[in-house]
C-alpha cells in the first residue's frame, strides 16, 4: 500500500494562513517531513481557491518538487489550477479527483490523459454516496471505468476511491466500504487501483480517539487489498500497525491479533473473541474498536468504556 | 403441499424488565405495578422468542387544562382537564395502563405546586405514574426534585433526561427509588451514549427507559422507526448499553401534525377532523408498537382502544 501523506490541507489553519502568505518554506518543510517519515506520495490540497487557485497550485508543486522528489496529489476542485499544477510537475501526478457526476466525469479525466497523470475517481454520483459495496462498485463498473477506458487512461493509472464515511453517524457504511476495495480488486483484468482518505472514519470522534479506529481501519481495508492511502505519515502508531502487517510480525501479542485481523478479513471471515487476549488492554481496545467497524457494536463517544 | 421450514435467529441479548410503580408491598402506594421489556427476538416473532409483556398504554394528563390542545381532545376529555386528579381517575378508567402526568408551561409552577399536583394525582389513581416537566432543562430540574421526594418509593418514572441535562434529574432518581427516561433526538449513537452516562452514575440500567423520539406519521416517523429498529436489533445482538425498554410518545407526536391539529385550511378529501385526527394518532402509535416500543403515551381515548386491540392481536398468537 502506498502512503499519501494528507498534511497540507487547507483544514489546517496553519496550512491556510501559509497559503495567504505564500510561505514556500513551511510547505518544503512539511513536504521533507513527510517524506522522510515514509510518504510515497504528497496530498497538496489548496481548497477551492476559485480566485487564485491557477497561481497557487503551481507556485507550490514547485516549490516542493524543489526539496522532495516523490509525486504530487493535486487536490482542488478548481479544474483550471490543477492543469496549471500539471504543466510544472517533474513527474507523473495524481488528480484528486473527479466523481461520477457528468459535468466532473466529462472535464476531469481528460486532463489526466492529456498530462499522463493518474486520477483518483470517488463512487458518488448525484444520489450521493450509496451504503452498500455493491452500489459502489456499480458507479465504478457502470462510470468511472468506461470514462477511462473511453480515453484510453491505463487501469494502472485509475485509482478508484469508494469514499470512507465515519464511524460516528454513518457506522452501517463502514463495513460495506471494506467490502467495495475487496469488489472493486476483482473486478476486471487487470482490475483499477484503489483509494481512500482514512481518516474519514473518524471524523466528529473525540480527538484522542481518532488514531486507534484510523490504524485498526486501516489494517482491515489493507487485508480487502488497498493500493493507496491518504493518512497521517507523521503518526508514528498506525506505520506501526502498517509494518506489522507488512511484516507478519506476530512477536507481540498485538502483533498476532494484528496479523490475525488481516487474514481473516482477507478470507471474508471475522475477528472474534477467541483471537485476542482481553486481558492485554491494548489487544481489548482494538478488539473493540474492530467491532465498531464491523458494525457490530453501536459506537458512541465512550465505547472503550463499555 | 411441501412443507416449508421457517428459519429462525437465535438471538444472544435480552431486553431488560423493567417495573414501572411499586405496591405497599414494595413501599409505594400503587395498586398494581407494570413491567415492560423482556423481549428475546424482534416484535411479535412469537414463534422464534418471547414477548413477555404486551407493550404498556400510558394516557398523558396535564397539571390543568392544556392551552395548546386540539378541541378534539379537549371535547374527548370534558370538564375532567381542569382537575389532574379526575382527569388520572378518567384515564384510567379509559383503559390506561400507567398516568403520564405532564407539567405543563406557566407561571404558577413551584416545588410546592409540583408536590401537591403529584400528591392529588397519587391519591386518584393506583396505576404507576409517569412524570414529565414542562421541558425546559432548568425548570424541570426545579420541578422534578420536589416530585421525587414527593413520591418516595413510588417508583415513577421521571423524565426527560437529555444529554445536556440529566444528572440533576438522574440523582433525584437514585436518591429516591424512582426510574429514568432518557431522550434523545433520533440519534442511535446519542441513545446509546446517553445510557452510558445515566449508569455512570450508578443508577442500575434495570431503571431506565430510553426515549429515541419518533416524529409522526408524515413527519419523519420512518426515520425513528429505523433508529429504534437499529437499537432493538443492537439489543438483541447482546448490546448491553441498548437493551432499555423503549418509550414513546405517539400522542404529543401526532397531535402537533396539522393533519391531527386543525380543520382549517384543508382539503375537504382529508374527511372528518376528528376521525383524521385519532387516526393519525392511532397510526402513529401503531407503527411505533411494530418497530419495538415498550410503553406508548396517547392521548386520546379512542386512540387507546383502537391501539390496545391491536396489541391484544398482535399478543394473542
Amino acid at each position: 500500500m502506498y502512503i499519501i501523506g494528507e498534511n497540507i490541507h487547507i483544514i489546517s489553519p496553519s496550512v491556510k494562513d501559509a497559503v495567504a502568505g505564500r510561505d514556500i518554506k513551511f510547505f518544503q518543510d512539511l513536504a521533507v517531513k513527510q517524506v522522510e517519515a515514509g510518504a510515497d506520495v504528497l496530498d497538496l490540497n489548496i481548497g477551492p481557491q476559485k480566485k487564485a487557485g491557477h497561481e497557487i497550485m503551481p507556485w507550490l508543486v514547485q516549490g516542493v518538487q524543489e526539496v522532495v522528489d516523490v509525486p504530487l496529489s493535486l487536490d482542488t476542485t478548481n479544474l483550471t489550477a490543477i492543469e496549471e499544477g500539471l504543466k510544472v510537475a517533474k513527474s507523473q501526478c495524481i488528480i484528486n479527483s473527479t466523481s461520477a457526476e457528468e459535468e466532473r466525469l466529462e472535464k476531469v479525466p481528460p486532463l489526466a490523459k492529456q498530462y499522463g497523470a493518474k486520477i483518483i475517481a470517488l463512487t458518488m454520483g448525484k444520489g450521493g454516496i450509496p451504503v452498500g459495496a455493491e452500489e459502489r462498485v456499480n458507479i465504478a463498473l457502470e462510470k468511472l471505468i468506461p470514462r477511462a477506458m473511453e480515453l484510453d487512461i491505463p487501469m494502472e493509472d485509475l485509482l478508484i476511491d469508494p469514499l470512507v464515511l465515519t464511524v460516528s453517524g454513518c457506522q452501517e457504511y463502514c463495513p460495506e466500504c471494506v467490502e467495495a476495495v475487496r469488489i472493486l480488486k476483482v473486478a476486471g483484468d487487470p482490475p483499477p487501483m484503489t483509494n481512500v482518505g482514512l481518516s474519514n472514519v473518524s471524523n466528529a470522534v473525540p480527538r484522542e480517539m481518532r488514531p486507534l479506529i484510523n490504524r485498526t481501519y486501516c489494517v482491515m481495508l489493507m487485508a480487502a487489498g488497498v493500493d493507496y492511502a491518504i493518512v497521517d505519515p507523521l503518526d508514528e502508531d498506525l506505520k506501526e500497525f502498517i509494518r506489522i502487517v507488512n511484516e507478519r510480525d506476530e512477536g507481540t501479542g498485538v502483533g498476532k491479533l494484528l496479523v490475525a485481523l488481516y487474514d481473516k478479513t482477507a478470507a471474508m471471515d471475522r475477528l472474534t473473541a477467541d483471537d485476542v487476549d482481553l486481558g492485554d488492554p491494548e489487544q481489548a481496545e482494538i478488539f473493540k474498536t474492530v467491532q465498531i467497524l464491523y458494525n457490530d457494536i453501536i459506537y458512541t463517544d465512550s465505547y472503550l468504556r463499555v | 403441499m411441501p412443507t416449508i421450514e421457517v428459519p429462525k435467529e437465535k438471538w444472544s441479548g435480552k431486553v431488560r424488565e423493567i417495573t414501572l410503580g411499586a405496591t405497599a408491598a414494595d413501599g409505594g402506594t400503587r395498586a398494581k405495578t407494570v413491567t415492560v421489556g423482556g423481549e428475546t427476538t424482534l416484535p411479535y416473532l412469537h414463534f422464534e422468542g418471547d414477548i413477555p409483556h404486551p407493550p404498556a398504554i400510558a394516557i398523558e394528563v396535564q397539571d390543568r387544562k392544556p392551552a395548546d390542545w386540539s378541541p378534539v381532545l379537549l371535547e374527548a376529555w370534558g370538564d375532567v382537564t381542569e382537575d389532574p386528579a379526575a382527569w388520572a381517575k378518567a384515564a384510567e378508567e379509559a383503559g390506561a395502563d400507567v398516568v403520564m402526568l405532564r407539567f405543563s408551561l406557566h407561571d404558577d409552577l413551584s416545588a410546592e405546586y409540583a408536590r401537591e399536583t403529584l400528591r392529588v394525582v397519587l391519591d386518584a389513581t393506583g396505576l404507576p405514574l409517569i412524570v414529565f416537566g414542562p421541558g425546559q432543562a432548568e425548570l424541570d430540574n426545579d420541578l422534578l426534585v420536589p416530585v421525587a421526594e414527593e413520591g418516595k418509593g413510588e417508583k415513577l418514572v421521571l423524565g426527560v433526561c437529555e444529554d445536556k441535562n440529566y444528572r440533576t434529574i438522574v440523582a433525584a432518581a437514585l436518591a429516591h427509588g424512582h426510574l429514568v427516561d432518557a431522550r434523545c433526538p433520533m440519534d442511535v449513537n446519542l441513545s446509546k451514549q446517553l445510557n452510558i452516562l445515566i449508569s455512570d452514575m450508578n443508577l442500575p440500567l434495570e431503571r431506565v427507559v430510553m426515549d429515541p423520539t419518533t416524529g409522526a406519521l408524515g413527519y419523519g416517523m420512518e426515520y425513528g422507526y429505523s433508529v429504534m429498529e437499529r437499537l432493538r436489533l443492537a439489543a438483541l445482538q447482546g448490546d448491553g448499553m441498548t437493551q432499555q425498554p423503549m418509550l414513546v410518545t405517539p400522542g404529543e407526536e401526532a397531535w402537533r401534525a396539522k393533519e391531527a391539529r386543525t380543520e382549517e385550511g384543508v382539503p375537504e378529501a382529508w374527511g372528518d377532523w376528528a376521525e383524521r385526527a385519532v387516526n393519525w394518532e392511532t397510526l402513529t402509535a401503531s407503527a411505533l408498537v411494530e418497530s419495538g416500543a415498550d410503553i406508548l403515551v396517547l392521548r386520546h381515548p379512542e386512540s387507546v382502544k383502537r391501539v390496545r386491540a391491536m396489541i391484544d392481536a398482535l399478543m394473542s398468537n
